[in-house]
This record gives C-alpha cells, structure tokens and sequence, in this order.
C-alpha cells in the first residue's frame, strides 16, 4: 500500500514539475530579458547579461515610462474604486430589493454580456467626443466603472447573506446607505477583494478602448507603450521585456498581497 | 401598475437603440442630420478660434506613425526642418503600433467624427486602397497639389483612384538581387554574369555555388509570399486586376512564380528557414550567398560588419513571362492627408516643402535612416551616388534609384494580405506534388473568394 503511494505521488510530482516548469518559464526568460540586449536575445541567451541598466535608462528618458505607468495606475485606481462601490451596491439592490421589475433588470443587464465591445466601440467612441472627453483619462474611468459581470459576481455572493440581519438593522433605524457601508460591506470583505483584483486586472489589461480614446504620447497607458515598441522594423526586445516586467509588477504584487482574501472571495461565491 | 412600468422602461430602451442606429448612418438628405453637422461645424470653427488667441497663432500637425528608429525619427527630422522658417507650427507626432494605427483610423473613420482626426497619417501601400476605397471623401486629393512627375510613377499609381491622386509616396521598396561578390567569384561568376538574369538562371548558379562552395544561394522561407509578391510585381500583375477582379487562378505570371518557388525548393539550393530572425541570421552568419528583398533589408545585411567589402548588388531577377522586367518592388508606406484634419490646408505645405521638395532631406534620412525615398530628384543628391564601402565601392543606392523608375505600375486592390495568405495556404499542396499548380491557385482562388465576399 505505501509502495503503490509513493509511485502515485512521485508521478503527481512529476506532473507537477513539468506543469510549474512551463508556466515559470515564461517569467524567467522575461526576467533574463531585460538584462540583455535584442540581439542576445534573438540568439537565445537565457543568462543573465549586463544591459540592465541600459534598458531601464532608454525606458525611462526615450519612452518616458515613469509617466505611462502612472497614467496606467491613476486610471485602474480610479477604476477599480469606482468599479467595486457601483457594483456593490447595484448588487445589493438586486438582491435586497427583490420584485419582478428587479429580476427583469437583472436578467437585462445580465443580457448585455453577450454584446461584444467591438460592437459597441464605435457608437461609445461616437459619445466621448459629443461630450468632449476625448484623449481625456476621464474617459476610460467613466467607461470601465461599471462592469456586467462584477454585478453578477457580487449578487451570486450577496445572496448568501442573512436577510434578518438587514431587517434588523432597519428595525434598530439604520438607513439604508449605512446598513451598507457599515454592517454589510465589512463582512463582505473577501468578495470586494476578489472583485478588487479582477476590476484591477481588467482595466490594467485594457487596450482596445485606451487605443481609440487616448490621442496624445503623454496620455497613453502601459499597453499602448508595450505594443508600440513591439512593432518597430528592428524590436528592441530588451527594452521591451523591461516594460513588460515593469507593468506585470502591480499586478503581481495586488495578487500575492490580497491572494487569501482573493481565495476566499472566490470560495465565497462558489458556496451560494 | 408593474406591468405597465416594464412596458414603459422596455419601450424607452427600444427608443434608444432606434436613435442610436438612426444616427450612426447618417442620411445626409434628412433636416435633422444637416442640423447636426452645421452644429458641430459652427462649434468646431468656434473651438479653432479659441484655440487661435488663446495660443497666439500657434498650430498644430498631428501625425500618425509606427517605427521609433525609422518612419517616426524620419517625421521628427522633417518636422525640425520645416520648423526652422514656420515657428508657428507644432507637431504632435503619436507613437503608434503599426496594427493600432490601422486599427485606430478605421474606428474614427467609420464614427465619421472628425474630432479624433490625425492630420498626416503613414499607410503601408499594400493597404492603401482598402482606406482610399472604404472612405471615399475622407482623404484629402492632392492631384493639384503636389507634383507627382517628381515622384516613382508606381508609388504615384498605388495611391490613385479614378485618376485622382490622394497621398504622398514615402519609403521605396524596391528590390534587388544582394550577393556576396567572394563566393559568387569563388564559383567563377563576375558581375555581369549576375546582372539582368533570369530567376531559371539564378536556379542554375546557385545549383553551382552549391557544387563548387558548399553555400546555399538563398535562405528561404516557403511561407513568407514576399518573393513570390517581387515576382508578380515585375510583371505588372497582381493578385487582382485593374478592376479589382481577382486575378488567381487565370495568372500567367503568379503560375510561374508558383512553379519557381518548387523548383528552388527542389533544387535543394537554399536553407530552408522559418521566420524573420532565422532568415537574416541565415546570411548574417555567411550561410547565404545572397538575399533578395526590398531595398530596406539593406541595413540588416550591412548589420553584419565583418562582411564588408564582400558583397555587391544586381537588379531582381525576372521570370520567363514576356511582360516580366529586372525591377520590382516589395513593401514600402506612403503619407496621407485627412481631408477632415483640423490643418489640412498647413499639412499638405509641410509635406510639400519637405517631402515633395527638400533633396538635402532625403539625403539625411538616407544616411540616419537608411530610408530609400521614391523622390526622384533626391536621388541625383550625394548621398545616393556615394561609393559604399561595403558594397565594395559600388554606388548602390544611385542604382536602386534606376531600378525603382522601372518599377511597372500596379493597382495593389483592398485586398493583398488576404490574397498572400490563400494562395501560402494552397502552395503546400502543390509543392508535395498532391495537386497540379492550376488545381493550387484554384482552390486559392475559391478561398480567397469565399474570404472577402
């Protein structure tokens, strides 16, 4: 019984390493990258090299990165804080105020999940200027603070709670938006995190609309900045995995920080 | 009373959406939409002159464009040049990938919003028609404007349509036949044995170099339609005629390009490569005698700094087809003005002080950028019939400026990428010996078909 055990675990192991080995090396030849130049690149070169410095420098004075990257997190932060309290509470009432005309709106709104954005990025393009906000950061916030299945994923986790809690709190004269922020939101906590990080990722992701919007070199987000330089005659692929470590960094960081609440969230709505 | 609430709440959503359609075709006969434009025209011309005093008489050029180190430093040094007798003027010139500037014109075009309008926008010419004709009216015609006998007459023809001329001609691809001198001599052929061949002949030699030096003539990457598009164009043909018929199947020289690719391919005279990096590491490292290609390649063969002085360069070979010439051209992108532009009238005099007229511009670019311009006065400048050192002291720009006047003139049609990729798809069959050529460019032909209708 111990032999056969062991044989499992040694393939289980195996399996496991070969799995972990193609999924990290991705990131360490990423991380080899940006420590050389293009053409050691193209030539294989998976050590360490000495262009490190150089990299950064051309990314730094000739891109001006420190500026793209604080565009791309001033954008997802506001996002990300508009994002949750939208959404939360648009759950909230879906799930608390519960009648026909909810459930139909819910259903609608679920509705418009199946509509592709290039569908609607033209007439959404069409808005922003009759409201002249393009090349405007505002634009992209206002866009992406709200997302359909942030809603959903709220409300399958909301429907959980305790409804006598609420109407308890009623009974003792709490208004409504105080019923909110401080006895449901705090014992929610793991579902904001979860939502959190994939608001986060989502709008720290976002290309195509950033694209259509942004006009000018000094608004542009992280994306733009990676694709461009990737799209040159001759690719300097150093500076290029500079830039991609360097804004695959926030993410990594959010998600190793918040990675039990995350877990959490996620178990939270599964459980519903 | 529910009921009669979702009823109304579904009707007014219904009513949006109407609205919403109604206005993104825009029916320029109806009183409402003829409103609306002179709405937008009067706050358009209102924001202009506020734009005016508040910034004291300064204006703007915005600019589209991909490459960093070639099409963008280019506009940055154009730019400085026609800034030094206009300090008035601005240039914002947006950094773009290639794909998101094609993507990005295509959505502000098709939002018919001229708010988000370059002024000077850079299009490959593969693509140039597929705008020029899904946008009729939103480029600006230059027929008037700029003298277009100064420029190749092909780069002119790629960018007309029903005899009106819209752009500017920028970056030349024309192609040659890149050799190194050494080994070609080592095989016992001089200069003039390599000059105005015949790709048959080209098969013959490098079946000899590949006898007497143990070298490849080519490396060759049998996925990559880039040959087999300089072969057609030295023919005058195209994937699609004049009309923009589809011309695949019914093509005397696409036929022989087809059955050239097989025979290099069966003469075992190339290294077979995959992708760009293995190809021009192919003749980089000297496993490779020879390279043809657009002009542009130049800079990655004289990358490899230990080969100078080794190498010389011919015109392209032809093909057999009696319309079939030593000239042709591969890849290449061209300047277009949008007619919507804010500073249309002050774009097409930056483009026609610098790109339509300044030599000592197209000299510098040539140098700094290795840019080969389709300006034909610009190639009688020094820097054109400069003795280059690593083509052992043979002026090969001066000569590509010959090659590129004889370039035959072609209608590239909307569709190119989407042909090239049909008939790369079909060529497998053909070259495993599966299916006859004519069968190959037939089920291209219905592939390609059955793509873009």
């Amino acid at each position: 019984m111990k032999g056969k055990n062991s044989i499992v675990r040694f393939f289980v192991y195996l399996i496991l390493i070969v799995a972990s080995f193609f999924s990290v090396f991705p990131f360490f030849w990423m991380i080899t990258g940006m420590t050389n130049s293009a053409v050691d690149i193209l030539r294989g070169k998976m050590t360490f090299g000495t262009m490190f410095t150089e990299n950064i420098r051309i990314l730094f004075t000739e891109y001006d990165m420190a500026n793209v990257l604080f565009n791309s997190l001033k954008v997802t932060g506001f996002t990300v804080v508009l994002c949750l309290l939208i959404c939360s509470m648009a759950a909230y009432g879906f799930v608390m105020y519960k009648s026909k005309i909810t459930q139909r709106l819910y259903a609608l709104t679920m509705l418009t999940m199946m509509i592709p954005f290039a569908a609607l990025m033209i007439p959404l393009f069409q808005i922003i200027v009759q409201f002249k906000l393009l090349n405007s950061h505002f634009a992209l916030i206002v866009t992406g603070a709200t997302s359909v299945f942030i809603i959903f994923f709220f409300r399958q986790s909301f429907v959980t709670y305790p409804f006598e809690i609420i109407q308890a709190a009623r009974v003792d004269g709490a208004g409504e938006f105080r019923i909110f922020f401080k006895i449901f939101a705090p014992s929610m906590k793991g579902t904001f995190f979860a939502a959190a990080i994939y608001a986060f990722m989502t709008s720290w992701n976002s290309y195509m609309w950033p694209l259509i919007v942004l006009q000018t070199n000094d608004k542009r987000t992280t994306t733009l900045l990676i694709s461009y330089l990737s799209s040159a005659y001759v690719p300097q692929y150093g500076v290029i995995m500079t830039a991609i470590v360097i804004s695959t960094l926030p993410i990594i960081i959010i998600f190793f920080a918040f990675q039990k609440q995350f877990v959490q969230g996620v178990l939270g709505s599964v459980k519903a | 009373m529910k009921r009669i609430l979702l009823v109304i709440s579904v009707l007014t959503l219904c009513l949006g959406l109407f609205a919403a359609c109604e206005k993104s075709t825009p029916d320029p006969t109806t009183d409402t939409n003829g409103n609306q434009q002179s709405d937008t025209q009067q706050t358009d011309s209102q924001k202009e002159t506020e734009d005016k005093s508040s910034s004291s008489d300064k204006q703007k050029i915005t600019v589209w464009a991909w490459d960093p180190n070639f099409n963008i430093a280019i506009m940055n040094e154009a730019a400085a040049i026609y800034q030094e007798t206009h300090d008035n003027v601005e240039f914002e010139i947006v950094e773009m990938a290639k794909a998101d500037v094609e993507q990005k014109l295509h959505t502000t075009l098709a939002s018919k919003m001229t708010e988000g309008l370059p002024d000077i926008v850079l299009i490959e010419d593969y693509n140039s028609q597929k705008y020029l004709q899904s946008y009729p009216g939103a480029f600006a015609d230059l027929t008037d404007k700029i003298n277009y006998d100064d420029f190749a007459p092909y780069k002119v023809e790629l960018m007309t349509v029903d005899s009106r001329v819209y752009g500017v001609p920028f970056d030349s691809g024309v192609s040659g036949f890149f050799y190194r001198s050494d080994i070609l001599e080592e095989a016992g052929y001089s200069a003039d044995d390599l000059n105005n061949i015949t790709w048959d002949r080209l098969i013959e030699i490098g079946k000899d170099v590949k006898a007497k030096t143990g070298k490849a003539i080519l490396s060759f990457d049998k996925a990559d339609g880039g040959l087999m598009r300089i072969m057609l164009n030295s023919s005058g043909l195209w994937y699609f005629d004049a009309e923009g018929n589809i011309t695949v199947s019914n093509n005397e020289a696409l036929k022989e390009a087809m059955e050239t690719y097989k025979k290099i391919l069966d003469a075992d005279i190339i290294i077979p490569t995959a992708g760009w990096n293995e190809w021009v590491a192919a003749f980089n490292n000297g496993d490779a005698a020879s390279v043809i290609s657009g002009c542009w390649i130049v800079g990655s063969v004289k990358a490899a700094t230990d080969q100078s002085g080794k190498w010389a360069a011919a015109p392209v070979p032809r093909l057999n087809y009696d319309k079939s010439i030593n000239a042709s051209n591969l890849g290449g992108s061209s300047w277009y003005i949008l007619e919507g532009a804010q500073n249309k009238d002050l774009a097409i005099d930056f483009m026609n002080e610098v790109f339509g007229g300044n030599v000592d511009f197209y000299q510098k670019i040539l140098v700094n950028n290795g840019a080969v311009a389709s300006y034909l006065p610009a190639i009688e400048g020094s820097a054109y019939s400069a003795a280059d050192e690593f083509f052992g002291g043979q002026a090969v720009f001066a000569d590509m400026g010959k090659w590129m006047n004889e370039i035959p003139s072609i209608n590239y049609g909307l569709y190119t990428y989407e042909a090239d990729a049909a008939i790369i798809a079909n060529l497998e069959n053909y070259l495993s010996g599966a299916k006859t050529v004519e069968e190959a460019l037939q089920d291209a032909e219905a592939q390609l078909k059955s793509q873009i209708q």
